[in-house]
Parts: structure tokens; C-alpha cells; sequence
């Protein structure tokens, strides 16, 4: 019943579109209504609730809910104070939007599922077209479309396959009876599967849709898609990849592992080269899928080589960083909204010193950038420990190359790490800090922008202090994986160093007495002092593009023009920048392919209608043939 | 018991970092042929430090005026988390991993104040501190293999009887390269320089004066504490008595901060696109050195 009542309130908040604030009101409401569904799921109370034939309830898809309804509420809230055009279209395509995601994650039955999936995607493609007045905005859509559906269409064909196999579309059978499938088959399903769900969640290479759709999105928006539904790709390869087919070729896993390193690793390294803030943070919600396709991975080889602890680390380290990921990067996204009302620009270049005149979201993107960085105290710190331990624990249990290419994966993951780190200074620190750069406009942020950003940012501090519980609550998400990850965790004592690094910082702060310090004049070697001397998005990263070139191939061009340009140019045209490697040479060639195989289609399709009777007719004649 | 050696252990080892950053420099300056300064120059550059005007640069804000706290925060738990001792009190958070991320928060936030102190150098040094960081923190995680191997877990503990003498010289050797990157000493960084061309952490300071840039002086003293003790507790023996072993580390932490001004008077910096080189050589050392643990024919 609740369900129902849920798509009930969906459709009222759809209809009431054209009231602005009761559509906020009634979508905040839906968001909180989710939550509270979420933690019925959890504390295993669902028998009472009436789920139908069509629907299920287990733990983990609570939690999965548990994303889902977080996410949506803040952004509802935030909308109080979010100005926007084209208003009413968002407000009618937002509640379908959340209320195809929960029946996505509550499906019983392939039909259910495909359904609320598609319906997510259109919705959702709608959603991306918000500004469809504004160039590229179209381009976007229909890219991030045509990803979509070719995502579905993998999905539908693994869907299939296993339906065949297992004569059900239910669900609840496959969970059985899919173990026992032929590993023929196994592999066809995670091969079909793995490709749907891994383009919705925008590992690479299928990323090309996530940094164009996301950040032409309203900023609500992007922080629902970057926050819950791509983590709607990483419910379908735990549930029905992970849990359901139980042990596959070990070569799965590996591949899991394989792409979580390439996606976490590039992920961060485009995202440095990006100086438009809300494409940044897409390129980091390619990261950090990765970082959640690692603790995968891991699970995997787990289940595989039958080793209950990696099993558990590896699930609770994923699930982990899929709320997590879902809480600060929506924090972020919200506090990139607030810049580009409060400026009117995105692009950090133009910014700087922000944190005068928007103090409040400057520390929530400060906080949130110390999250996702995984810096102690905040909840980042505690999943990705838990990511090292799990890919440590698969190198231990491995033996020679293998060993040493799980140590790599770990490699990889540390200086992930450590670029994300530097890529957040420089987010908060050319956005945020220092002197502005251009002059821009001043529009003032309303409290009921702030506070949620703020109230997520608090959401990850208790997230990263209070560790034990949280785990405990995953562990219990999926019966059988044990205990394995509370006692790897007994380690961290992430309570103790929070309150440990509080007290230290707080003593350090009162003993520097910083309330006395007076202002002088900064060091610029006794020139004049501009704000153009400060270091930009640029400069920042300029090392990391030429230690990295051979990813990059950047490229620039300086163009003299004047009478004698070569010896005085009177005016000096500088271009740079780096290969979009991928859509060069993978999107382009299959594109062009496409196109051009579509052409031959012409010879057999021309137009006129007596071809196609002509056509009719001989099916109906063959089909006869055949039946006969 | 154990609490008491903990607590007489950090008490020990921060109040003497300035003493072991002292005798690096004047072992450097002998080495040079000068007569240079006294041991305990470090306690008078801090005291002198303490004592002087704080100011901060025109559009900085609180996140400069915090900085060298939370930094020296971080460097302090660092210090504290280390079984100086052999062992650590229990209920005590002590693992190696999370030393890993609270030297990430320390990088993040000298990375922070440099752009907030909106001047050229201050940015020049986050970026500097932060590409760096980039190669050190992999290559870290490399140097420790030998001890990942061995434990399988996060715990500290000394190798030195339990692997063969190659396997010990690998992690010696790489441990070693990194630490030296980590500290940004020579030949990576040069601690003397204030030449803009050069300088990378020394960057990130120059703005700061008074008790704020005390404490990021002490804080440079502690890291350099900490990335010694580290390396010698899990590479040197550990001896049973709790305060034996203590008195142990800080002589071999001297004795390590002689190494380092030798080697400081003997190498030239290097170019700065030539570390990831370097680092790398680091790393590959501290793979092999996995390699031949977790095949298993060599410990």
C-alpha cells in the first residue's frame, strides 16, 4: 500500500507543477516519505507495510531507498531558495523522476523493472533538456539518450538471457535458482548486464554522457542524478551480478577491478584538467564509481575463491561509499548551484575569494571537499580505508603477479586519492579563497539554500565519526557476509581519532590566538599587487598535465598577429588544451561506422509505398509458409 | 605501564624534533666546511618565532589563520599513533593506513592556505606540495609491501628477524627514497632556498610569521621525527623492554638526522619534472620487494 501511495504522491506533485511552493513542499515530503520507507526496510518491517506482487522489500534495497530519499530531500529543500527558469518543467518531471527510481529499486519482476527503468531515463533526459534554450544543451540530451538506451537495450537482452534460462521473470526465483546456472551462461548475463548497468553508472570508457548531461542540468538536478541514480547502475550489479549469480568465471571480477582502477584513476585525472566547476565534479562521480567498482571487485573474488572476509569487506566497503559518494557529492553539487546564482559563472577562472561574500557555502564545499578528498574526521575517510583494506586483504590472499597486480589496484587507489586531494584545493581554493579575479555579480543566498548543504555536511561528519554502527546496519544488508568487515574496522577506532584531532585543533587554535592577527600587505616582490599573480585553475595543475601527457597529448597554439607578427606582435592569441582521447578515437570511428552502414539502408527502405506493400506481403507469405 | 611509556613517548619525541631538524642542519654545515649553528638552533628559531608579531596577508581569510593547527594536529596524532615503544596502549587507534590519510589532510590543508594566501608563491608551493604528493603517496603505500606481506593488516610491526637480509635492503631502500621526497629534503627539496625557481614546501610558509609559522616549523620538525620512528620501527629489531626500545628509537632517529645532512651536502637538487622519475623508481623497488615476499621464495 505504501508503495502505492508513494506513486500517488508522485502524480499530485507532478499536477500541481504551476504552485511553486507547494510542489516543493509535496516533493519534500515525498523525499522524507522514501527515508522513512528506507528505514522501515532496514529495521526489517516490512511484512506490516503491504508489499505487493510487484514490489519487494530486503535490506538492501533499503539501503539503495536510503540514497535515493536522502538525496531527493535535500534537494527539495534546497529549491525553497533556488531561482531557476523554465521552473515548471523541473517541477513536473521531478517527482516521476524519484518516484521511477524507487520502483527501479523495488521492483519484483523484469516488467516493473524495465518499465520504472526507461521511465527513469526519460524523465531523466527531460530533466537534462531544462535549458534546452541554451546551445549544446540539445547535443547533451540526445547524447546522454542514446547512452541511456543503449544501456537498456544490454539490460533488456542479460534480462532475457537469464529468463530463458531460468523459465521466470521473477525476481525473487532468480535469486534461488540463478547460482546454478551454467557459467556458459553466467558469463553471457554478466557480460549483457555488466555493460547496461555500467554505462548508467558512467564507468569508463561509457563516461561521455555523464560530464555533458550532468552539469547542463539545474543544479537540484545533477546533485539527484550524480548522487542517487547513477548508484542505481552499482544496485544492479550487486543484486543481480554479485548476490544473485553467485560464483563466475574469476575473469568478472577482475574486470570489475580492472575497470574500477582505469575509472578512478582517469576519472581524477580529467576532472584536474577542468576549470568549469560543475563538470568537474562529474568527472569525480567517475571517480569514485570507480573507487565503489573496486570494493565490487574485491566482493567478487571473494565469492569466487570462496574467502567469506573479502566477500564482506569488499560489499560493506562499497555500499559504504555509495552513501557516502550520494551525500557529498550532492553537498557539492547544491554548493556549485549557490555559486552560479550567487556569480552568475561556473567557470573558476573568472571567481575567486567567494568566501567573503558566501560564507556559509564556502564551508560547505570546503567540508564537502575534505569528504570526498577521504580526509579524517568525514565519512569519505572511513570508506575508502575500508577500500585499501579490502584490495590489501586481495593482494595477502593472492600469490605472485596476481599479488602484486592486487598491491597495484591499491597503488592505483592511493594516488587516486591523492589527486582528488589536489583537485579539491583547487576547487575550494580558486573558487573560494584568495582575492577575486573578475568582477561579478553579488546575488544574496537565502538561508534555505545554505542549510541543506550545511545539514549534509553534518550528515558526513556523523557518518565518518560514528563508523561501527553504520557497518553493522550494512553488514546485516545481505545475510552471510558476516562479521568479517566489523572486525576489520575494530582497527580504525574512527570515533577516537575525531575526537582525538577535535581536541588537538581545538588547543592549537586557542594557543595561536588568532584573533589578534593584524593584516599586511602580501609579498609580490615589490611589484604592483593584481589579482591576476594568484595562481589559477590552470597554473595549479600545469605540472600534473605535463608529467601526464602522454594521457592528455595537451596541445596549445600561439598566434602573432600584426604587421611584423613574428619579431612585434601587436596582439598575441594563445589556444590550449587537451585530446578528448576517448571521443576521438572510440566514439567518432563507431559513429561514422554507424552512419555510414545506416546509409545501405536506403537501397532496401527508398520510400515508396508499394515497396513496403510489397514487403508485407511477402512476410505474410512466408509466415504462412512456415506455419503451414 | 604501557600507557605511561605512550604518553612519556610523544612527550619525548615532540619536545626533541626541533633537536633532530638542529643536528641535521649543523652536520650539513660542518660537512660544508662552516662552523654553522648550534644544535639547538631549532628551539631558538621557535622560542624567537613565538614571541614576534603574528600577521596574515590582505584577502586571506580564517582557513589561513587555521592552517598550521590543524596541520600540526594531524602531524601530532601521526606521532602519537606510533608504537614508539614496541607496542601501543590498548584501545589506542593504531594503524598504519590512517597515518596514510592524516598525511593527506596535513598536504590538503598547506595546499588550502597557499591559495588563500593570494600571493604567487603561496599557489606555487600548493601546487608544487600537491603534484608531488601525487607521486609520494603510491609510493609509499609501495615502500611498506615487505610489511603488508608480512601482516597481511594494517598493524605495525618490526620485520627486521622475520624477512631475509635482501628483502630488508629493498624496504630499507625504498622507505628511504620516499622518506626523503616526503620530507622535501635534498635532492628533491632544498629546506635553505628561498629562490622561487626552487623552493616547494618553503613556498607555502612565506606568508606566515610568528606563532603561527612556530607551529608549522614544529610541525616540519615532528614530520621528520614521525617518517624516521616510522621507518625504524618496523624496520630496525625490537628490543622486549618498553623504555630500552624507546631510548633505541630516538638514538636512531638521531642518528638518522646525521644521514640526512650528509647526504644534503653530497646531492644536488633535482630538476623538479625529473621526480615522478624518481618516485617511480621508489615504487617499482617497493613492488619487487612485495613480489618476491608474496611468491614466497625468498623470506
Amino acid at each position: 500500500m505504501l508503495t502505492w501511495g508513494i506513486l500517488a504522491v508522485g502524480t499530485i506533485t507532478s499536477l500541481t507543477a504551476f504552485k511553486r511552493n507547494l510542489t516543493i513542499y509535496l516533493n519534500l515530503a515525498l523525499g522524507v516519505a522514501i527515508v522513512g520507507l528506507s528505514a522501515a526496510g532496514l529495521w526489517g518491517r516490512m511484512q506490516s507495510l503491504g508489499v505487493g506482487p510487484y514490489f519487494v522489500m530486503t535490506p538492501l534495497r533499503a539501503w539503495f531507498l536510503l540514497v535515493v530519499g536522502l538525496v531527493a530531500t535535500m534537494a527539495a529543500w534546497y529549491r525553497l531558495g533556488y531561482r531557476q527558469h523554465h521552473e515548471t518543467s523541473t517541477s513536473f518531471w521531478l517527482p516521476w523522476f524519484i518516484v521511477s527510481m524507487v520502483a527501479v529499486v523495488l521492483s519484483q519482476t523484469v516488467w516493473v523493472f524495465m518499465t520504472a527503468w526507461e521511465l527513469m531515463a526519460i524523465t531523466s533526459f527531460f530533466l537534462v533538456i531544462t535549458y534546452h534554450d541554451r546551445p549544446g544543451v540539445i547535443k547533451a540530451g540526445f547524447i546522454y539518450l542514446v547512452m541511456s538506451q543503449v544501456s537498456a537495450m544490454a539490460i533488456v537482452a542479460g534480462f532475457l538471457l537469464m529468463a530463458s534460462a531460468l523459465h521466470s521473470m521473477n525476481f525473487g526465483v532468480w535469486a534461488l535458482k540463478a547460482q546454478y546456472l551454467p557459467w556458459g551462461v553466467k558469463s553471457g548475463i554478466f557480460g549483457l548486464l555488466g555493460l547496461g548497468f555500467g554505462i548508467k553508472s558512467g564507468i569508463i570508457p561509457f563516461h561521455v554522457w555523464l560530464p555533458r548531461a550532468h552539469p547542463v542540468a539545474p543544479a537540484p538536478v545533477s546533485s539527484i542524478m550524480s548522487g542517487a541514480m547513477i548508484k542505481l547502475g552499482v544496485f544492479g550489479v550487486v543484486q543481480f551480478l554479485l548476490i544473485d549469480l553467485g560464483p563466475t568465471p574469476v575473469i568478472w571480477p577482475v574486470l570489475l577491478l580492472a575497470v574500477g582502477a582505469v575509472s578512478s584513476l582517469l576519472g581524477v585525472l580529467y576532472a584536474l584538467m577542468e576549470h568549469d566547476l560543475k563538470r568537474l565534479l562529474a568527472y569525480h562521480s567517475i571517480e569514485n564509481i570507480g573507487i565503489i567498482f573496486l570494493g565490487l571487485g574485491v566482493t567478487g573474488v571473494g565469492i569466487d575463491r570462496h574467502i567469506p572476509l573479502l566477500v564482506s569487506v569488499g560489499l560493506v566497503a562499497a555500499l559504504y561509499h555509495t552513501l557516502n559518494h550520494a551525500i557529498f557529492k550532492s553537498q557539492l553539487f547544491l554548493a556549485a548551484g549557490a555559486v552560479e546564482q550567487h556569480t552568475g559563472t561556473l567557470d573558476a577562472e573568472h571567481l575567486g575569494g567567494l568566501i567573503r561574500s558566501m560564507p556559509g557555502v564556502a564551508l560547505g564545499f570546503l567540508l564537502g571537499s575534505m569528504a570526498i578528498s577521504a580526509l579524517p574526521p568525514f565519512n569519505g575517510f572511513v570508506s575508502e580505508w575500508l577500500t585499501f583494506r579490502g584490495l590489501l586483504l586481495l593482494a595477502t590472499h593472492s600469490v605472485g603477479l596476481w599479488a602484486v597486480a592486487g598491491l597495484g589496484v591499491a597503488l592505483v587507489l592511493a594516488a587516486t586519492g591523492a589527486l582528488a586531494g589536489m583537485c579539491f584545493v583547487k576547487a575550494s581554493g580558486v573558487i573560494f579563497l584568495g582575492q577575486p579575479r573578475q568582477k561579478v555579480t553579488n546575488y544574496q543566498i537565502p538561508r534555505s539554500m545554505t542549510v541543506p548543504i550545511l545539514g549534509l555536511a553534518g550528515l558526513s561528519l556523523v557518518l565518518g565519526v560514528f563508523a561501527q554502527p553504520v557497518v553493522q546496519v550494512i553488514s546485516s544488508v545481505e545475510p552471510g557476509i558476516g562479521l568479517g568487515a566489523a572486525n576489520a574496522m575494530l582497527a580504525l577506532k574512527a570515533g577516537s581519532i575525531a575526537l582525538l584531532l577535535l581536541v588537538l585543533v581545538g588547543a592549537l587554535i586557542l594557543i595561536a590566538r588568532i584573533s589578534t592577527v593584524r593584516q599586511v600587505p602580501r609579498w609580490s616582490c615589490g611589484r604592483e599587487v593584481e589579482p591576476a599573480m594568484q595562481f589559477s585553475s590552470a597554473s595549479m595543475t600545469k605540472a600534473i598535465r605535463t608529467t601526464f601527457a602522454v594521457i592528455y597529448r595537451p596541445h596549445r597554439q600561439l598566434i602573432r598577429v600584426g604587421d611584423y607578427a613574428r619579431d612585434f606582435p601587436q596582439q598575441l592569441i594563445y589556444r590550449g588544451g587537451t585530446t578528448p582521447t576517448w571521443e576521438r578515437y572510440l566514439y567518432r570511428p563507431g559513429y561514422q561506422l554507424a552512419w555510414r552502414l545506416s546509409q545501405y539502408t536506403t537501397r532496401i527502405q527508398a520510400g515508396p509505398v508499394r515497396l513496403y506493400l510489397t514487403y508485407l506481403l511477402a512476410t505474410i507469405g512466408m509466415m504462412l509458409l512456415i506455419l503451414h | 605501564m604501557v600507557w605511561l611509556v605512550q604518553l612519556v613517548a610523544i612527550i619525548v619525541m615532540a619536545g626533541l624534533a626541533p633537536l633532530f631538524m638542529g643536528i641535521a642542519q649543523t652536520v650539513k654545515a660542518r660537512l660544508q666546511g662552516r662552523r654553522g649553528p648550534s644544535i639547538f638552533q631549532g628551539y631558538w628559531v621557535l622560542a624567537k618565532n613565538w614571541k614576534k608579531e603574528t600577521t596574515a596577508p590582505e584577502f586571506s581569510s580564517w582557513v589561513f589563520l587555521v592552517q598550521p593547527s590543524i596541520s600540526l594536529a594531524a602531524i601530532l596524532l601521526v606521532v602519537a599513533m606510533i608504537p614508539w615503544a614496541g607496542m601501543v596502549a590498548p584501545n589506542w587507534p593504531h594503524n598504519l593506513l590512517t597515518i596514510f590519510f592524516l598525511l593527506a589532510l596535513e598536504r590538503f590543508w598547506v595546499g588550502l592556505a597557499g591559495l588563500d594566501s593570494a600571493g604567487t608563491f603561496g599557489g606555487l608551493g600548493a601546487s608544487r606540495v600537491a603534484t608531488l604528493g601525487a607521486g609520494i603517496e603510491p609510493a609509499m603505500f609501495a615502500a611498506f609491501g615487505v610489511l603488508w606481506a608480512l601482516t597481511g593488516g594494517t598493524q605495525i610491526q618490526s620485520i627486521a628477524e622475520k624477512v631475509s637480509l635482501l628483502l630488508w635492503g629493498l624496504a630499507v631502500v625504498s622507505y628511504g627514497l620516499v622518506l626523503v621526497a616526503e620530507l622535501g629534503r635534498l635532492p628533491i627539496d632544498n629546506v635553505d632556498t628561498h629562490l622561487e625557481l626552487t623552493m616547494i614546501h618553503e613556498a607555502t610558509v612565506l606568508e606566515y610569521d610568528g606563532r603561527l609559522l612556530a607551529e608549522a616549523q614544529w610541525g616540519m620538525a615532528l614530520k621528520l621525527t614521525a617518517m624516521i620512528g616510522l621507518g625504524w620501527v618496523w624496520l630496525s629489531p625490537a628490543v622486549p623492554s618498553l623504555w630500552m626500545n624507546l631510548l633505541l628509537r630516538v638514538l636512531e632517529v638521531a642518528a638518522t638526522s646525521v644521514g640526512i645532512g650528509w647526504i644534503e651536502s653530497r646531492f644536488t637538487k633535482l630538476r623538479y619534472f625529473q621526480l615522478p622519475t624518481y618516485l617511480a623508481m621508489a615504487s617499482g623497488i617497493g613492488l619487487l620487494a612485495f613480489y618476491l615476499m608474496a611468491s614466497g621464495g625468498l623470506n
